[in-house]
């Protein structure tokens, strides 16, 4: 549907809503240099395979070049995390440990985001 | 809330010796006091804190300490995992010294989904600007943001604009300079590829503001997935009816293409840039007339950097003076810097104008590793120059980068340590330059060339004083003589390593040293008598007999023989010939 200056406000934001729990791999050139394509495929394989309600997503780059590749995770009960020098290793890790068994994984934090409704349904 | 785990993160920021054993000694003070379930401990890779000793913040809480001692850890977890109390002695107050205003949607949105734009406010600044149809008040807000162009030269946005405007012309475009070419920059690809919308948007905005009905985006070809982006970008825009024709279901029409830039740098430069569009060879010409009166096709042009444009649709939203309150006094907003070379954390960064190298190097980018001296930082590319370390507490904007002898440049930002030749520095970037000049005009074609030579004779040891001032000579004849700013600044490398690192030359020159043991020319070979094995194969494979000795009396080389070809160096087994200037 088009957009117009009327229906704007009504229309512009009633795309699909997104699904609370969402796992964001960083595609730019930079990320997927670094491996973040092979990443991506891996978290989106490892959902479907867990038959996991969570959408995988991609973005572009959030400037951490060194900590490349970036994997941001939201899932319920547990917090909102920004994963980085992620392999297939860690990827399979961050289904199956942090979506799944709600824990936290070492060695790979670059930060935790503060939000008001930290993970919570 | 209350049924989320606490989380301990820990991270050794000096050295990251210790990380293992606090996270262990926590969890065993946490198992101690049966707290186990309620925390769980973590091992931070990043805490963004450098150099504070051992770190460890408590989430969701958000409780940063600093410094923590074997003896804390049991406070802290009296004090903020038991209760939601603090410990006062070692608290530490981190601060986010970025503002994303360019790279605000950056590493949030998918980039190849409107709806994700649209769902961060996107297109609203256009909204906006087609719901006021007052071209005016657009430029109006522009101006009072303070904006100037971010891909170096920093002229006044609203300017450019305005001229454009002024002009009575029934055609008019607007460019998107994507061409990036310095050296180490990287900023326009990353919010190419992480946000074209708020590109599209932008020049959309700029399109209406001077009364364009069409705009180009000029991108090189080697960004192929920035250029797939953006090309998806405008399918999507066009079919939410926000390009092509009447835009938003007002009588506003604008349509944009791709040209694709192949990859000469001096189509940065603007009148090169529009030639290149027009399909000729990209050479610049004269200026003026500029192209906002006379541009592509001989119509008024204006163009803008990715960056630039990027910060228009954030103004519109929320008001110029929200952007003029960031920033300096001539400089308003934020730059984004892409920090790269001798720096711990390698990033993209967006930080106020007016921030201190100091800030960026250490707080941000987490210094520089393997404890090395840090040496200098060199913005803008090779236009721009280095700035040594005593200069770090300058506040950055363009009049003192200028005056600084370097410039904004795109924003490019390397970090040189005591590794860095100076001389060296200077004649890669030159070399750049001569290779992409684009050889039109005599000052930047022969003046470079002669440049070149004479830094490769300083760097080989054959330089004189009379180098130097050949040097000096040459440079301000290109800077007042060259046709555009390639060549205009591509001796300033060379004139700001002269100007802060004066001593480096003269110990190529006089000493025939480097001192950074980059000059490979000035490399000196020797045999480490404690290591040599005596074998003999550095003898054997010398060609020009440099070596002399034998099995029993140990080998040494010839110094005056020595013709630094390295193969005594590479062919030795045991790491017994050093090389370099002792």
């Amino acid at each position: 549907m088009k957009l117009t200056i009327d229906n704007f406000e009504q229309e512009s934001k009633s795309g699909k809503p997104k699904n609370k729990n969402w796992i964001k791999v960083g595609l730019s050139t930079c990320g997927i240099a670094a491996g973040a394509d092979v990443v991506f495929e891996t978290i989106q394989k490892a959902v479907k395979e867990n038959k996991l309600d969570v959408s995988v997503f991609r973005t572009g780059c959030a400037g951490k070049c060194y900590a490349e590749p970036l994997v941001e995770v939201k899932a319920e009960g547990v917090a909102r995390v920004v994963y980085g020098g992620v392999d297939k290793d860690t990827a399979e890790k961050i289904v199956q440990k942090h979506v799944m068994a709600k824990q936290l994984i070492d060695d790979h934090i670059y930060s935790i985001i503060k939000e008001e409704d930290n993970g919570e349904a | 809330m209350g049924k989320l785990k606490k989380i301990i993160l820990v991270k050794d920021t000096a050295n990251n010796k210790e990380t293992v054993r606090f996270a262990e000694l926590f969890n065993s003070a946490l198992r101690d006091r049966a707290l186990d379930e309620q925390a769980q401990v973590v091992r931070a890779a990043d805490i963004n804190i450098y150099n504070q000793g051992v770190v460890v913040r408590i989430m969701p809480s958000d409780i940063t300490y600093v410094n923590v001692n074997e003896k804390d850890i049991d406070m802290i977890i009296r004090k903020s995992i038991k209760n939601n109390d603090i410990v006062k002695e070692i608290l530490a107050k981190p601060e986010d010294k970025q503002i994303r205003i360019v790279l605000r949607n950056c590493g949030n949105v998918d980039p190849e989904n409107i709806e994700d734009y649209l769902a961060a406010d996107g297109y609203l600044g256009l909204k906006k600007v087609l719901e006021l149809d007052d071209r005016d008040k657009v430029i109006e807000e522009i101006k009072k943001s303070g904006l100037r162009g971010r891909g170096g030269g920093g002229f006044p946005t609203w300017m450019k604009w305005n001229f454009a405007k002024e002009q009575d012309n029934e055609t008019k475009f607007i460019i998107c300079n994507a061409d990036e070419g310095d050296p180490g920059a990287y900023m326009d690809r990353s919010v190419l590829e992480g946000d074209p919308h708020t590109v599209v948007e932008g020049m959309i905005i700029a399109g209406f503001a001077i009364g364009a009905k069409k705009g180009y985006f000029y991108i090189r070809a080697e960004y192929p997935l920035a250029i797939l982006r953006v090309n998806l970008a405008l399918s999507q825009a066009r079919e939410k009816g926000l390009l092509g024709q009447n835009i938003l279901g007002t009588d506003f029409s604008f349509e944009l293409e791709i040209r694709l830039g192949a990859g000469a740098f001096v189509c940065g430069e603007e009148t090169a840039l529009i030639a290149s569009i027009e399909g000729k060879r990209g050479c610049p010409v004269p200026r003026p007339p500029y192209p906002s009166v006379i541009g592509l096709w001989g119509k008024p042009t204006v163009i803008n950097n990715v960056e630039t444009l990027s910060s228009v649709a954030p103004i519109i939203c929320k008001g110029g003076d929200w952007l003029a309150k960031i920033g300096t006094e001539k400089s308003k907003g934020t730059k984004v810097f892409a920090l790269t070379g001798k720096i711990a954390n390698s990033s993209l960064i967006e930080v106020p104008m007016g921030i201190t190298f100091r800030e960026i190097v250490y707080d941000i980018g987490g210094g520089v590793p393997d404890n090395k001296n840090i040496k200098a930082v060199q913005t803008g590319g090779p236009s721009g120059g280095v700035i040594p370390e005593k200069f770090f507490d300058t506040p950055i904007d363009y009049e003192n980068l200028q005056n600084l002898g370097s410039i904004m440049g795109s924003g490019g930002m390397i970090v040189m340590d005591e590794d860095d030749c100076m001389v060296d520095i200077a004649k890669f970037y030159l070399k750049f330059c001569v290779d992409e000049s684009c050889g039109k005009c005599a000052p930047c074609r022969i003046g470079g060339k002669q440049m070149l030579d004479l830094l490769t004779e300083i760097s080989e040891g054959k330089g004189t004083q009379e180098h130097i001032e050949k040097l000096k000579t040459i440079s301000h004849t290109m800077q007042k003589a060259s046709l555009c700013g390639l060549g205009q600044t591509a001796p300033n490398p060379v004139m700001s390593t002269l100007k802060y690192f004066e001593n480096e030359y003269i110990d190529h020159i006089e000493h025939k040293k480097c001192t950074a043991g980059k000059c490979e020319s000035l490399y000196e070979y020797k045999v480490i008598e404690e290591k040599c094995r005596r074998c003999g194969l550095c003898k054997r494979n010398c060609p020009v007999d440099a070596i002399v000795g034998d099995k029993d009396e140990g080998y040494k080389i010839i110094q005056e023989k020595c013709i630094k070809c390295g193969k005594c160096y590479e062919v030795c087994k045991f790491e017994a010939i050093s090389r370099g200037n002792n």
